[in-house]
């Protein structure tokens, strides 16, 4: 097996143009972009690992605030009124709305702490040099990668809201500090994503 | 240390070295160990990439020329364009989120479109035009993060639910969007990074035969 690896024949495959060319090149000769291998050092903290559960942590802390906090206020003839991503599918659901809150619950709370749990035991078993089932975690980083951006359908769902509710003092919709923190969540995630190195997981099945 | 040929392609998420045929029209190459897509050979892509992208930016530009959405609630009405929503957001204090959602939902998709039908047109006319790589290099950059297609999920959702407190007209910007949007999805189908990569070495090749007759 260990023979049918780029880095076993002494290649390396360009991120960017997909051209192959000689380990050590740092810059491919073709678009210019940063070329490396797996990375193969004893330390488990390899820099695609770093980076990746950095984003990750950024992410969990932005994810507490999109949570707690209120995503928009709506006013209506007086006081604003606050509410939550999951106050507004509890909402949708007892208005009968269900296959909206089910669309808003699967974007929101599913699909970034899916993100999240996925991307984290990736991170883990690639530092544990698991062999195990490299297939099927191969399978939930592409998913992982497929899905993050559909998270931020909540965020324009706001934006229209804010846009078209703007009848002063009668009817007005602003958003709340949730709303950006929820943003920064869905772009931190997918760059956890994209930091991450799938190949790690397939180093240790070679040796 | 080996030499390889230009058919050979490391797979991208599992580092297995992959001999790739020649592809038909149609077909599509994935790795033997771990199934990733390696590369994809659509049938007439390139024709189709630039006349994509050239209409899709031209109803982009269409949809801010209209009203986007009328709002018509107890008597009140409100129209608001796609640039106006944005402009809400954005003055009343929240110009990060503003700047997040129009980048996703506008400059980063208009980008995109732009640097696709420049290095299209570049294939089609062969010739190397200036810069081309660069703006190919920017093109795969920016695919991930242009995000059209979920904006007009998102103002889907947003109508039902305001359906109880108000009617929603759809303008005509709405539906210049929609096939902007359309344009997007068909360009991300017929766009294989491989593909384009080769066709540019092919017109540089090409050139360089030509000005050595």
């Amino acid at each position: 097996m260990s023979e049918r690896t780029a880095t076993a024949r002494g290649v390396q495959g360009c991120p960017v143009c997909t051209k192959v060319v000689p380990l050590g090149t740092h810059q491919c000769p073709r678009c210019g972009a940063h070329a490396h291998p797996p990375h193969r050092g004893k330390s488990v903290w390899s820099p695609s690992i770093q980076r990746t559960w950095a984003w990750l942590i950024t992410s969990v802390l932005l994810y507490l605030p999109a949570n707690f906090l209120p995503i928009m206020y709506t006013s209506r003839l007086g006081a604003p009124r606050g509410s939550t991503i999951l106050g507004g599918v509890v909402t949708l659901w007892h208005h009968g709305s269900y296959p909206i809150a089910t669309i808003i619950f699967v974007a929101s709370v599913l699909v970034p702490v899916g993100k999240i749990l996925i991307l984290v035991w990736l991170c883990l078993s690639c530092q544990r040099r698991s062999v195990d089932s490299i297939q099927r975690k191969t399978e939930f980083y592409r998913i992982t990668e497929l899905v993050g951006r559909w998270s931020m359908v909540d965020v324009f769902v706001v934006g229209v809201l804010v846009a078209l509710i703007q009848f002063g003092a009668l009817m007005s919709i602003v958003p709340g500090p949730a709303a950006l923190a929820f943003a920064g969540m869905v772009v931190t995630t997918m760059l956890a994503a994209a930091s991450f190195d799938p190949r790690l997981l397939w180093t240790h099945k070679e040796s | 240390m080996n030499l390889t040929p230009a058919s050979d392609v490391a797979c991208h998420e599992c580092d297995l070295l992959v001999s790739v045929p020649a592809l038909e029209p149609r077909q599509h190459a994935h790795c033997p160990r771990c199934n990733h897509l390696l590369t994809a050979k659509r049938p007439d892509a390139q024709p189709k990439l630039l006349s994509y992208s050239v209409t899709a930016l031209i109803f982009l530009g269409l949809a801010n020329a209209f009203p986007f959405l009328t709002l018509n609630a107890r008597g009140l009405e409100q129209e608001v364009t796609l640039l106006g929503s944005v402009a809400v957001l954005f003055t009343e204090d929240h110009r990060m989120l503003a700047a997040i959602v129009f980048a996703s939902i506008a400059i980063i998709p208009a980008m995109l479109l732009g640097f696709v039908a420049y290095t299209s047109l570049s294939i089609q006319l062969r010739r190397e035009l200036p810069g081309v790589r660069t703006c190919l290099r920017w093109a795969i950059a920016l695919a991930p993060w242009n995000m059209a297609e979920i904006f007009l999920i998102g103002i889907l959702i947003s109508f039902i639910k305001i359906v109880d407190l108000a009617d929603v007209t759809l303008g005509l910007s709405f539906w210049a969007y929609t096939l902007f949007t359309l344009g997007v999805v068909l360009i991300t189908l017929n766009f294989d990074r491989r593909e384009m990569w080769s066709q540019l070495d092919r017109v540089r090749a090409g050139a360089v035969g030509a000005s050595n007759v």
